[in-house]
């Protein structure tokens, strides 16, 4: 067997984890070496990580020194992004990193710095730019059969996540809530089909908490306000019942007519049991694969990247400043000049 | 019921001719009298809907049919005040399209002389009529998804400037020139105008609260050859604490989508989820000669219902469900909504 350029280190083992070695797995170029995952959950993922012939590692230092291993996927909890991101740039690893780029701008900022000066290639997973339907509206704006983007709308929602309850997600310093862990996609998505900045953003979030016993926010709509004139209202949540499957909707109007997109009446399959009834989405490529091989082109072809360390930055400022707006009732104005998450 | 002599003015606004068809449809109402300013348009309206009198002088209507007991004002917006005012004045229950006023002075003056006289003052908020809101009222009101928390609506329209140019015209849908805000050319009048009041109105009735506090942010506009808005984000706080949101823009379009637009309401509850798309009820139609896809509605007779239940209050005496008073809050919330927009932050309510 040829030899495989990529040798690939997933840092930690959650959801996202487990999506993203589906999906490196795939990639003829690429073999999973390492996975790095904490102490206490080492043993129960032991048989899955050697289902691709890597090993388990509870020692993030290991990985760094490992010269073998020159692709870094952080998947680790937000609030954990910059010091394993930073290190392993240093360490001389490309590194891909789940979406938010981090909590704070100062934490990207410093990423951004560190990718900057590293040399190597670094990309933030921001998945929806790789769904087809987001795809697809993307390249209508752009083909200009809307004309100038005008309004906008999307929302994002499902129950909190079951595997989360008790975990990081529901906290709101660790997450940032779900204007910043979920509505993020859709800032990113609407900066770039807009292809404009976000000049001004107001938000509302219920001071309660629907989800019992979390304290991140759980729902949460924006206003976002483009400095060439265009608007878009954001609806995100985790406030839903469990019945409900995870939805979203985009629509955008501009000069020349509208688009819609609804995944919750365009999904190709159905399934009622005793139990449950659900809307299925079959996708003719598995998005999370898309945006592992437009990574591992960018590494081993130079691809231009799709979305730049710079616009996770971006997409995180439109966030951070919904959750600043839903505190203070007052509209918040971009660039950000302090930190929003304590 | 007792039978009830009705007259409508003016088919300036383009839901008059459902109102038209509804007042020949129901048994107990004498159709007896249109006005209209516009004498072809009135003439024209007569003849369809066989009404045995058309007047272009509102005095002489009123003089000439002093048993009427209703009126259906559907003029231009900036001209319901002073065409309810005078029906008021003959001692006759008035109707009156939406926005009941886009001036709060006036809104006050007509519901207290409707008070003072003892007269009905509805608002034709028709949306409190469909059987889907009805029911997820009962339901909300029932406790079946807990205490509401978020609610998102949506008012979509198309623009309804080739069917009836005065919604484009401030003085006539607005009743002034007011700039947006300093540097915007455009004049208050549009989209938020028209297409605010239905889902405030119906979140006021849902939350049986009223609205502390609206932001709002205007686009640029999607039809360059309009002098007012036609799209707008409003942002409503209420004082029970729950919080809202109103797409009131008219931002499908017209002669290409298959529908008009929407009535969409997500109520996010403490305990469970309501989702209303009250116009949800068509069958899909394409045909070679229509060469798009429509879609033909089948859902309930909202304007029926409305209409039946103004003269139901009158012949009871009760409070009409959408009132006059409901018709000054909604206008309430547009006029705020302007305000954001000029001041460029959250307003406070109530205005005056």
């Amino acid at each position: 067997m040829q030899e495989r350029p990529l040798k690939v280190a997933i840092v930690g083992f959650g959801f996202m984890g487990q999506t993203h070695a589906a999906a490196w797995a795939r990639i003829p170029e690429a073999q999973i070496k390492a996975v790095f995952e904490v102490p206490a959950r080492a043993p129960q993922i032991r048989h899955m990580v050697s289902e691709y012939g890597a090993k388990v590692v509870t020692n993030y230092e290991e990985i760094l020194e490992d010269e073998e291993v020159n692709v870094v996927d952080v998947c680790l909890p937000t609030f954990l992004h910059r010091e394993y991101v930073v290190k392993a740039l240093k360490a001389g690893k490309h590194v891909l990193c789940e979406k938010p780029i981090a909590l704070h701008l100062w934490e990207a900022r410093e990423m951004i710095d560190a990718w900057k000066s590293s040399g190597k290639k670094f990309m933030i997973a921001h998945v929806v730019r790789f769904f087809p339907e987001y795809k697809q509206a993307k390249e209508l704006v752009d083909s200009g059969a809307l004309g100038e983007p005008r309004i906008a709308r999307t929302y994002r929602y499902s129950a909190f996540p079951p595997w989360s309850v008790k975990g990081w997600f529901g906290v709101q310093r660790l997450s940032g809530g779900v204007l910043v862990d979920l509505a993020i996609h859709d800032m990113d998505f609407l900066r770039w089909i807009f292809n404009d900045e976000v000049a001004r953003v107001y938000a509302l979030s219920p001071e309660r908490r629907v989800v019992k016993g979390i304290t991140a926010q759980d729902h949460g709509i924006a206003l976002l306000k483009f400095k060439k004139g265009g608007i878009a209202y954001v609806m995100a949540s985790w406030a839903y019942p469990k019945t409900v499957p995870f939805s979203t909707y985009f629509e955008l109007v501009g000069t020349g007519g509208i688009l819609q997109f609804d995944n919750r009446s365009t999904a190709p399959l159905r399934l009622g049991t005793s139990e449950q009834y659900s809307t299925i989405q079959t996708y003719p490529e598995d998005p999370y694969y898309l945006e592992i091989r437009h990574f591992a082109d960018h590494i081993l072809k130079d691809v231009e990247l799709m979305v730049t360390p710079e616009d996770a930055y971006k997409a995180l400022e439109i966030s951070l400043a919904a959750v600043k707006s839903s505190l203070t009732g007052e509209p918040v104005s971009l660039p950000l000049k302090e930190e929003v998450i304590p | 019921m007792r039978k009830f002599k009705a007259a409508l003015l003016s088919f300036a606004h383009v839901h008059a001719p459902s109102y038209a068809r509804v007042l020949k449809e129901l048994p107990n109402v004498d159709f007896v009298a249109i006005w209209d300013d516009n004498e072809e348009r009135g003439k024209a309206f007569q003849k369809r809907y066989s009404v045995e009198r058309y007047y272009s002088d509102l005095e002489r209507l009123f003089a000439e049919n002093r048993d009427l007991d209703f009126v259906i004002v559907t003029s231009e917006n900036a001209r319901h005040y002073e065409h309810v005012k005078i029906a008021l004045e003959h001692d006759v229950h008035v109707l009156c399209e939406k926005p009941l006023t886009t001036n709060l002075g006036h809104a006050d003056e007509l519901v207290s002389i409707a008070r003072r006289r003892g007269l009905k003052l509805g608002t034709c908020f028709v949306m409190r009529f469909h059987s889907a809101t009805i029911q997820a009222y009962n339901m909300l009101r029932g406790g079946d998804i807990g205490l509401p928390v978020s609610i998102t609506t949506t008012n979509h329209g198309t623009c309804p400037y080739k069917a009836a140019h005065w919604f484009v015209e401030p003085e006539l849908s607005y009743g002034a020139r007011v700039n947006l805000r300093e540097g915007d050319p455009r004049y208050r009048g549009g989209s938020i105008t028209d297409h605010t009041v239905h889902c405030a109105d119906l979140l006021r009735w849902f939350l049986g609260s009223e609205v502390e506090e609206v932001y709002a942010e205007v686009g640029a506009n999607i039809r360059s050859d309009l002098e007012v808005e036609d799209n707008a984000l409003v942002m409503l706080k209420f004082r029970n604490g729950v919080q809202a949101s109103i797409d009131c823009s008219w931002s499908r379009p017209e002669g290409v989508y298959p529908t008009w637009g929407d009535v969409n309401l997500y109520i996010v509850g403490s305990n469970g989820v309501i989702e209303i798309e009250a116009f949800n009820q068509n069958v899909h139609l394409a045909t070679w000669k229509m060469k798009r896809l429509v879609y033909s509605y089948w859902g309930p007779d909202v304007d029926k219902v409305m209409i039946t239940q103004f003269m139901k209050a009158i012949e009871e005496d009760s409070e009409p469900k959408a009132s006059g008073w409901d018709g000054r809050q909604a206008t309430e919330i547009m006029l705020a909504a302007y305000r954001s927009i000029k001041e460029g932050r959250p307003v406070k309510l109530p205005l005056l």
